[in-house]
């Protein structure tokens, strides 16, 4: 035992990755099926809030774009969900926890899609903070879901630049356009922002993440990098931040902003954002009504089976 | 606005271009409601095999027109009784068995259509059948695959698609009911109604599910423009933005 650990340790210690068969310590393994599973429930439930534009898309170009992109998602659980069977879980596990409120996804799709510009905003925001947390993941100590990162990320950095590309149109367009584009920042800023999680000093566990390097750089830390590579982005646009206190300290090459909200970030967490009810109910609902379609492929599955071996 | 379609090509070039499009709008609906992730995901494939196909399409209408209309224009500024679509693929996602078997009844027939559009004199329309006919090929394999599945697997799932079928089966004349347009750029019809019964026949009869009597209803057809109740409200939503910011471009 403390031989495997002592190997553990050097793995980390030298910056390589540990692999689904080395010996793990179980609080290791605890903490990334935790972080896993939450990463492969957003990829998914964050398909519905921009499927919803996606039989609105306006035009023949946009709207494949958006269906292709919803699908690099799906693809994106699928991945995540194979890198939680390394650890011994399996997916009708995850679902099953998700189902039950036991395991979480991230809070930014519990806010609902709006207008047509909020599918540029989720692209632009949403993907690109998800691209500044999972750079730095890449270089997390399991083996699986670093090399899942990595491919994950050019992906994601497609999805960014489209969003990006919708909010130029919408922001160079008509006044209506240009509204849309200013409300759609508007709602999602602080979202976009919470998705990098509590503050350093009040999150719990970034303590044995950090030492097991499965987290290399902070919330905070990681958070102000999107926001100081985002807000001359908004300003590009022609756009406000939503934040008053939003300014660039000269001395620190930073840009200041104003505390978050976190009551509404734990009310969201714990259920009571906006679509928290309606994401999980239709993935619940879907998962019911299409439960004899997965019996008779199963069961098709045995029979032809049955055949084949009997000739 | 109203978008007339003035030559007998390009009413062929429509009736193709609606029906792959209004098929993948319905399958649109499909995101995040497939029966599990992997099948999600593949019926956005086709989604999207479906929608390239269309675009290409308009663009080819529109170029054979040539009154300055976009591929969009097509899609989002004609109404109702300006679509060209045949009443199969406007029905809705009743469940999973009506996805699948108005997929595969939609398959077997575009398969003969367009590898008889493989001899058309217009070398664009050649050359996209070609190219159209691969991905139609392995959505063929697909579906079927599914329509075995579902037919033998449960009784419920047989159930289920024998009812699709029924509902279906009504709009299958309408497929066959060719006019003098169909007639001059769509080769040996005789030979293509027998084909797609031939197949169909055959699937049904292995997938256990009976097949119903090809009746025509009193629906008048698709080519003139008439639809079922269905269309206006897929057309109304897919349609909104354009509509609704006429000026705008997106
Ligand atoms: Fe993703
Ligand atoms: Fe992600
Ligand atoms: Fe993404």
């Amino acid at each position: 035992m403390e031989k495997h650990e002592a190997a553990f340790n050097a793995l980390i210690e030298q910056d390589l990755k540990i692999e689904p068969h080395d010996w793990m310590p179980d609080e290791y393994r605890k903490h990334l099926v935790r972080q896993v599973s939450q990463h492969a429930h957003s990829e998914v439930i964050g398909m519905q809030p921009e499927g919803n534009w996606l039989l609105r898309a306006p035009s023949l170009r946009s709207k494949q774009v958006l269906l292709a992109k919803i699908q690099d998602e799906g693809g994106h659980g699928l991945y995540l969900y194979s890198v939680a069977e390394t650890l011994n879980v399996s997916r009708e596990e995850l679902i099953t926890q998700l189902h039950e409120g036991k395991a979480r996804y991230s809070s930014v799709f519990n806010y609902p899609t709006l207008n047509w510009a909020d599918i540029g905003a989720i692209g632009w925001l949403v993907d690109g903070a998800a691209i500044v947390n999972q750079v730095s993941l890449q270089k997390t100590s399991y083996g699986p879901y670093s090399r899942a990162m990595v491919r994950i990320c050019m992906e994601e950095s497609f999805h960014q630049r489209q969003g990006f590309e919708i909010m130029i149109h919408m922001a160079r367009g008509t006044k209506e356009q240009r509204e849309m584009a200013q409300d759609a920042v508007n709602r999602f800023w602080f979202p976009a922002l919470m998705m990098f999680g509590p503050h350093d000093t009040d999150s719990a566990h970034t303590g044995n993440a950090m030492k097991w390097k499965i987290k290399r750089e902070s919330n905070d830390y990681l958070r102000q990098k999107f926001i100081d590579k985002t807000v001359p982005q908004v300003e590009f646009l022609g756009l406000t931040v939503p934040d008053p206190n939003c300014r660039l300290n000269e001395t620190t090459g930073s840009y200041e902003h104003s505390p978050l909200d976190w009551n509404e970030f734990h009310d969201v967490i714990n259920g009571y954002g906006p679509c928290n009810t309606d994401r999980l109910d239709h993935h619940r609902n879907v998962q019911q009504e299409n439960r004899w379609v997965r019996e008779a492929a199963a069961a098709y599955a045995q029979k032809t089976e049955t055949v084949n071996s009997s000739l | 606005m109203v978008i007339s379609i003035d030559t007998n090509f390009a009413r062929l070039l429509v009736r193709l271009a609606d029906t792959e499009l209004i098929l993948a709008q319905r399958l649109c609906e499909m995101c995040s409601r497939g029966p599990f992730l992997e099948e999600d995901i593949a019926l956005s494939n086709l989604a999207l095999d479906l929608l390239g196909r269309a675009e290409e399409l308009y663009k080819l209408l529109a170029e054979t027109e040539g009154k300055e209309l976009a591929a969009d224009d097509y899609v989002y500024r004609r109404n109702e009784r300006e679509f060209f679509c045949y009443k199969l693929v406007e029905q809705p996602n009743t469940d999973f068995a009506w996805v699948i078997a108005r997929q595969y009844l939609h398959d077997v027939y575009a398969k003969s259509v367009f590898t008889r559009l493989l001899q058309s004199d217009n070398s664009k329309l050649a050359g996209l059948s070609e190219k159209v006919l691969k991905e139609i090929r392995y959505s063929l394999e697909r579906s079927k695959d599914w329509m075995l599945r579902l037919g033998i697997g449960t009784e419920e799932s047989n159930h289920r698609l024998q009812f699709a079928i029924d509902r279906l089966f009504r709009f299958v004349p309408e497929l066959f009911a060719f006019d003098t347009v169909d007639l001059q750029y769509i080769a040996d019809t005789e030979g293509l109604i027998e084909e797609w019964k031939m197949e169909v026949s055959d699937t049904l009869r292995t997938a256990n599910i009976q097949e119903p009597e090809l009746k025509s209803t009193h629906l008048r057809d698709s080519r003139e423009g008439f639809h079922t109740e269905y269309l206006g409200h897929l057309l109304s939503e897919m349609q909104f933005l354009p509509r609704a910011y006429p000026d705008a471009t997106w």
